[in-house]
């Protein structure tokens, strides 16, 4: 990309749960967009692919990704992640980032109980719980975040989901919802915050067309180890541009279920 | 009169009123008319209108005049490779000396599927064809199939495709499974045994069995790729392991937990000789339940293996003789936008039609395989038919081609998604454009591909049309019904 790129000597410990089991939707994107604004800015990454049954120690992680999958993904997930979950809390506690999106995001939580079958227990680590409604939310959304180091800024993406998620006292909602319907439809807030742990129901993949808050998390992720650091700027032209024809699109999206039922036939 | 679409008419058709006559006689009538006029006025393709139109007026169209034909009636289904297995089973019967009504230009939801009754029977909804091949959208299958009855059914595989529009991949595979417990005994149910869901379709159903797939370790991959899907075993969720992997999660698997695996092959590529150059011939050896065949198949890639099996195990389920099936296949030709060898002026396109990571990762290595730099014009929309969510982008393998690649230009309404897709690829952006209207994009990447050039062009439904009429325009290519 750049020629004149400076290692900063810096590193990013990346784990990426579940790689294969849960990765509906193209949400290795989320790591490819992580890894190259690190290169491009001289920032090693390191990343360890975590499958069931294993159990490492998560707090070395500086940065934990944890996708999307359907029910039948997600029930394994859930039996595997218990024998995880009180390193993944310790990890939390400790600092690490995490994105977790959609069904990841849910087991993050205290459980799932789907529109039929049995609950799925989660890792707990986020004070919310999640029930399965019985339509879906299949649209284009955008939510706007208010972060004391960013300022309001608006992300944009994808939801598709039948959970309804009801927040507790000790969570925070990612954002609140601009379009689309977020937690539960009804609360008009989107996705959950705990210290540097946040989950979103964003698909998109959300971190591409959302450069500014991928840049957050990697900062946030870097503090761990170096403190503050500032992040060397990129030409992210592209990005704005995918950003901003996203949010229009969203906004003419509004108030609807399902997109593809919704969209007009001749565009 | 509303019918419920969904339920069946158990094979009986009862004697239909002068009433009812009149109406099917006016349905097509009409449908047929509505088919002539788009044509002549170059609305659409014209393919599926007629259909439309007929079920407007006789919602039973398809179902009274499929069930009065005494044809063979065969149904190709799946996510991917559907219209070429269509077109080769349809070379088959062809060759065969059989007269053939088929949805030819792929036009495969309900109204499509009725354009076949419509074009092809006359006024008084009589069909004088030996075989009906119909190509049908997965998620149509639970429509279409009560209205059909067919003798045959092919299930090429399941992929993920569309989960904007089915929800999940699972609902689609399972509603497609169910569909076949409506066949008679005397049906025959074509599955791809490489398929681990789809190998297990059919436990209810009263029709026969019968598995085609690959069965040689001279070709694949010793793992599936990032956007497999079905990559547990269905019954235990234990990982499968796999012996060879051929395409996305197609391969030859076994669950080490509960020993799930693929059931015997009845029609087998044992031996496969892929063509160097990725422009075909593919030679293969197939085993069938009627002895050995040596095929020579003049399109490229694994894909074309699998389709060239599935349409030889439909066309040995369907009556048709052993010795009359290879010669179908030596001249084969890709169809529409199916790295589709195009020429224009001086110059050469071959266009691609890619809905999926898979179908666009199989186009990918293909292209790969060509020799020199690429110029490429890459193309998407959100639409209706081509889907909302565009997030499957960032489950191709670009990354295995952009060394090769000089420039793209991105088209169709979201060029600044792909765009983006490929600079994170790292392709470098000034070896990338963006431009929105598909005439001009055209020009453009003809321009980088300089006189005498290649083009490649991989685009998603709505801009492969577009595009293909422009051609046509352009006297290029043919309409896709006069091909």
């Amino acid at each position: 990309m750049n020629e004149q790129i400076q290692d900063t000597g810096m590193i990013l410990k990346i784990g990426h749960l579940y790689p294969t089991l849960m990765s509906v939707a193209a949400d290795r994107g989320n790591l490819f967009s992580i890894e190259k604004r690190c290169k491009w800015r001289g920032i090693t990454t390191e990343v360890e692919q975590i499958f069931v049954k294993q159990t490492p120690d998560f707090t070395k992680y500086d940065l934990i990704l944890f996708h999307g999958g359907a029910d039948r993904e997600m029930e394994l997930a859930s039996h595997d992640i218990q024998a995880k979950a009180s390193s993944l809390i310790e990890a939390a506690e400790s600092h690490s980032v995490f994105l977790s999106v959609c069904a990841g995001f849910q087991l993050l939580g205290h459980y799932y109980k789907p529109f039929q079958g049995p609950e799925l227990e989660g890792v707990g680590l986020l004070d919310f719980y999640t029930e399965g409604g019985n339509t879906r939310f299949m649209t284009h959304m955008a939510l706007e975040c208010d972060f004391e180091q960013t300022g309001k800024k608006v992300l944009v993406g994808y939801e598709n989901h039948s959970g309804r998620t009801y927040l507790g006292p000790n969570a925070q909602p990612l954002g609140k919802v601009i379009v689309g319907w977020g937690n539960n439809g009804k609360d008009g807030f989107e996705g959950a915050m705990y210290k540097n742990v946040f989950g979103t129901y964003l698909h998109g993949p959300l971190l591409p067309k959302n450069p500014w808050f991928t840049d957050y998390l990697i900062q946030l992720a870097l503090a761990r180890r170096y403190g503050k650091v500032e992040l060397a700027q990129l030409d992210d032209t592209i990005e704005d541009e995918a950003h901003d024809a996203a949010l229009k699109l969203a906004m003419q999206f509004k108030g609807t279920t399902s997109a593809i039922e919704a969209t007009p036939w001749k565009r | 009169m509303i019918k419920d679409d969904t339920h069946g008419t158990n094979g009986k058709i009862a004697a239909p009123s002068g009433l009812e006559r009149a109406r099917l006689s006016l349905a097509i009538s009409a449908g047929k008319l509505a088919g002539a006029s788009g044509r002549l006025l170059r609305v659409g393709g014209g393919t599926s209108l007629p259909g439309l139109i007929a079920r407007r007026i006789d919602p039973d169209v398809l179902k009274s005049v499929v069930g009065a034909s005494k044809a063979r009636k065969i149904v190709i289904t799946g996510s991917n490779g559907k219209t070429t297995t269509a077109r080769m089973t349809a070379a088959m019967a062809a060759s065969s000396g059989k007269r053939v009504s088929h949805n030819r230009a792929g036009s495969n939801m309900l109204q499509g599927v009725t354009s076949v009754a419509v074009n092809f029977a006359d006024i008084f909804g009589r069909l004088h064809s030996d075989v009906l091949l119909f190509e049908i959208d997965e998620g149509t299958m639970p429509l279409a199939m009560p209205e059909i009855t067919p003798d045959v059914v092919v299930i090429t595989n399941i992929f993920r495709d569309q989960l904007d529009r089915y929800g999940e991949l699972y609902s689609v595979a399972k509603a497609l499974d169910k569909t076949l417990e409506v066949l008679p005994e005397s049906a025959t149910i074509l599955l791809n045994g490489n398929d681990p869901q789809v190998a297990n379709f059919g436990q209810k159903a009263k029709a026969k069995r019968l598995f085609f797939g690959l069965e040689t370790t001279e070709v694949g991959t010793p793992v599936p790729e990032q956007s497999a899907d079905i990559i547990r075993c269905i019954h235990c969720q234990e990982d499968f392991q796999y012996e060879v992997a051929y395409i996305s999660h197609l391969g030859i698997y076994r669950c080490p937990n509960c020993g799930y695996t693929l059931p015997p092959l009845d029609i087998a590529a044992t031996s496969i000789k892929l063509a160097p150059d990725g422009q075909g011939p593919t030679y293969v050896e197939l085993r069938t339940p009627q002895g050995n065949l040596r095929l020579e198949i003049s399109l490229p890639g694994l894909h074309n293996v699998y389709n060239a099996a599935a349409a030889i195990g439909a066309s040995l389920a369907a009556g048709f003789e052993k010795e009359k099936l290879p010669p179908a296949l030596v001249n084969i030709k890709p169809a529409f936008g199916r790295l589709e060898k195009i020429q224009a002026g001086d110059q050469t396109i071959y266009l691609s039609f890619v809905k999926n990571p898979t179908s666009f990762n199989l186009i990918l290595r293909l292209i790969a395989q060509h020799s020199g730099q690429k110029h490429i014009l890459l193309a998407a929309s959100h639409t209706i038919v081509d889907g909302e969510d565009f997030s499957w982008i960032w489950d191709i393998e670009i990354e295995e081609i952009a060394q090769e690649i000089i420039d793209v230009v991105c088209s169709g309404n979201k060029p600044e998604e792909l765009a983006m897709r490929l600079k994170y690829a790292e392709i470098p952006v000034d070896e990338i454009s963006q431009n929105a209207d598909l005439e001009s994009a055209l020009d453009e990447a003809l321009k980088n591909a300089g006189p005498g050039g290649t083009l490649y062009i991989l685009s998603s439904y709505t801009p492969t049309n577009e595009l293909r009429r422009i051609m046509q325009k352009r006297g290029w290519v043919k309409h896709v019904w006069q091909e």
